[in-house]
């Protein structure tokens, strides 16, 4: 099966050279539709075939396990809907005159280019070709940021640039200091920077060079998943980058970012055991949590509250594999998952209110739900999820976490309540400030095109949202039991 | 390996380390914009003479490509990229600073002492050739991140970066004789992209806000 993987990491660079010489709008459309189902198709036929056989190779770059699929189910689902709805947001944007046609397919190839680097990031059997995977999305992701150059979008996207860099150097550094580790057991070879073999020596590395790789990693990858204190330039870049940027940075790439600390941290744990790596990522998870709950309550601009949310929510799934036991660590994945889909469903629906509005400030929103009852409800509905409420996944995962904190350190339980609480009435509060209430402002009309692809992602987003909460299909409980035997656990799932 | 014998061939590969260790000092001493971006291809340099030299001793050869393509890319693109930028935005010394030049070397120094401290037990992991390169080269990447810290001109902080990519670059060839020649062409072609990313970033800047003195950026506060 090792076809459908390659097309699913291709599809995208094919679509985004393409997206360069395409000349009408509609050509757009039909190109990124038929991307968007191109990534669907392969990504199911992937994450079907490592549900049943566990592994997927191609050569010797390309390797997909439980973990990788589970990263592919999300970035291709997320990815097609936040294509659909690219085309929507953007085709808006040039019917206003805001952006020329020329920027337009600029947009869709790095919006591409960036989901190519993401896919292949996650499924490369190799720990320095992902440092140069991560290293693309955040080098695509810094252009996107600063695309529609006004001086806000640049300030975000230059702090982007700066910090990202920085962490990412320091993210290389751990990379190398791994390779030296390795080198020392396996030779100077290219076996020596990959995962499978990386796992089978962990117990044979030097325990003192893999801890401080580990600090290192983790300060580098962190700085891409938000963690706090690293997290400065993740509201600016998602208040400020174009929304279904917006959507995809903080429903895809700070997976990403976190994807990569884990596959450090499961070597890592074979390698020195579950103590050193745990204690960390539970403290940045709190501050985290702490940080993004106190600034939610501040926030007068609705794109970077829920950007502060993602900080929150990637917290709380530091929280929960920092704890570790099955609870722990089932709860972590299931909330990255959760998130990923609740994220982008509120990002798609602020920027619904953003063209309708022509503004990010929470106070001048007022009647959401009466004026634009899909977007209004929609928004309503995922935050409603994003805070934790029953019967939406995140709702599950958190009590899952908490459960096995209070097993393990009830201390940690009780903090964390307690920030869960502050950040659910904050949150609340604010959404429900625009959600509800009589409509003061003129709506700003959007073009039936644009509806039907933004109304598609929406109702695809909620679906996939409302259906995660609830049931937990085969494929993926065949996902979840090697993932998390791989972080040393073992969960029994129904 | 066979014709210089290998405590000389160690203290080479050492001497060359530490030079790259002195232009980091000099770039943290240097108010003058242009000097700084040319210290920083001279660093290159010596980057690309400590690639040839391990190529050379070890007999692995395609680090001799890392070392072409340090040249080509960090001591003659990047550089002249940077040179156009400064000479379009019309700055040629940094008068403010945000942390002085003195203390600035001190902390440095520390950085050094930190780095050696930090490094000291996987020491005897590496190769006899290469002992003290790892220390060295972390000691670059951290004086890269406090320059970045330390000086507000998008330019510096640029400098900084790539500061940091050069030490990074020595950590992985000389404590770890290379990482296979794809990875390496991969982290090329990423430090070019990166360098043209920051040219388009920095003329952006320039158009809209007049200036690229970080400190002026301040439309984003909370």
């Amino acid at each position: 099966m090792g076809f459908a993987l390659t097309v699913l990491i291709a599809a995208p660079l094919v679509a985004g050279l393409s997206s360069l010489v395409v000349r009408t709008r509609r050509a757009m459309e039909w190109l990124q539709c038929a991307h968007a189902a191109v990534l669907l198709a392969m990504m199911s036929v992937v994450v079907m075939n490592v549900a049943e056989e566990s592994v997927i190779t191609v050569g010797i770059l390309l390797r997909a396990d439980a973990l990788s699929a589970f990263m592919d189910l999300m970035l291709a689902f997320v990815g097609a809907t936040g294509l659909l709805y690219a085309l929507g947001y953007m085709g808006e944007e040039v019917t206003r005159g805001h952006v020329l046609h020329r920027h337009y397919k600029r947009f869709f190839c790095l919006f591409n280019l960036y989901l190519f680097a993401m896919l292949s990031a996650a499924n490369v059997d190799n720990i320095a070709l992902m440092w140069i995977a991560i290293e693309g999305s955040t080098l695509s992701a810094a252009l996107l940021i600063g695309f529609e150059k006004t001086k806000a979008a640049l300030e975000a996207g230059w702090k982007y640039i700066i910090l990202s860099f920085v962490g990412i150097a320091l993210a290389l550094f751990g990379t190398v200091l791994v390779y030296y580790a390795s080198e020392h057991v396996l030779g100077v070879s290219m076996e020596a920077l990959s995962w499978k073999e990386l796992y089978r020596i962990a117990p044979d590395l030097n325990p003192i060079a893999l801890k401080l790789a580990f600090v290192f990693v983790l300060i580098g990858y962190g700085t891409k998943a938000g963690v706090a204190p690293m997290h400065t330039w993740l509201s600016e870049a998602h208040g400020e980058a174009p929304t279904p940027v917006s959507a995809m940075l903080s429903g895809l790439m700070l997976n990403l970012a976190l994807y990569a600390v884990l596959r450090f941290k499961s070597i890592v744990d074979r390698t020195v055991g579950m103590d050193f790596t745990g204690p960390i990522l539970l403290v940045l998870g709190l501050l985290s949590v702490t940080i993004a709950a106190i600034y939610l309550l501040v926030q007068r601009d609705y794109k970077r509250l829920f950007a502060y949310s993602s900080i929150e929510h990637v917290g709380i799934a530091l929280v929960g594999f920092g704890i570790g036991g099955p609870l722990g660590v089932f709860g972590g994945l299931f909330h990255m998952l959760n998130h990923a889909l609740a994220k982008s469903t509120v990002f798609y629906a602020a920027g619904m209110v953003m063209l309708r509005r022509g503004h990010k400030t929470i106070e001048r929103v007022t009647g959401l739900v009466r004026q634009m009852p899909l977007v209004g409800g929609s928004m309503m509905l995922a935050t409603l999820a994003l805070a934790g409420m029953p019967p939406f996944g995140l709702f599950v995962s958190e009590v899952l976490i908490t459960t096995e904190a209070y097993g393990q350190r009830p201390w940690v339980a009780y903090v964390f309540l307690c920030l869960l609480a502050v950040a659910f009435a904050t949150l609340l509060y604010q959404v429900s400030r625009m959600a509800m209430g009589e409509p003061m402002e003129k709506d700003i009309p959007v073009t039936d095109r644009t509806n039907r692809f933004t109304t598609s992602a929406l109702v695809a987003n909620l679906a996939a949202m409302g259906y995660a909460g609830t049931h937990m299909p085969g494929f993926l409980r065949d996902l979840f039991i090697p993932m998390t035997r791989f972080f040393g656990v073992i969960v029994e799932l129904p | 390996m066979g014709v210089i014998r290998p405590d000389i061939a160690s203290q080479m590969v050492d001497l060359c380390a530490a030079l790259l260790l002195l232009t980091c000092f000099a770039i943290v001493a240097q108010r003058r914009l242009s000097a700084c971006v040319d210290l920083f291809a001279l660093q290159s340099a010596f980057l690309a003479v400590t690639a040839a030299l391990m190529a050379f001793l070890t007999g692995i050869h395609h680090i001799f490509i890392a070392a072409l393509l340090t040249v080509i890319i960090k001591v003659i693109i990047i550089p002249r990229i940077l040179k156009k930028v400064i000479k379009r935005l019309n700055v040629t010394r940094e008068l403010v600073l945000n942390i002085n030049i003195p203390p600035s070397l001190l902390i440095c120094g520390a950085l050094v002492i930190l780095a050696f401290y930090i490094t000291q037990p996987i020491i005897s992991l590496g190769f006899l050739l290469t002992k003290d390169s790892l220390a060295i080269s972390l000691a670059i990447v951290l004086i890269g991140f406090f320059t970045m810290i330390a000086r507000k001109k998008a330019v510096t902080q640029v400098v900084g970066f790539l500061v940091m990519e050069n030490g990074l670059f020595l950590g992985a060839t000389a404590a770890a004789y290379g990482m296979p020649l794809i990875v390496e062409l991969g982290v090329f072609f990423d430090v070019l992209v990166a360098g043209l990313i920051i040219g388009i970033f920095t003329h952006r800047l320039q158009d809209t806000f007049d200036s690229v003195d970080t400190s002026k950026l301040t439309e984003l506060k909370e």
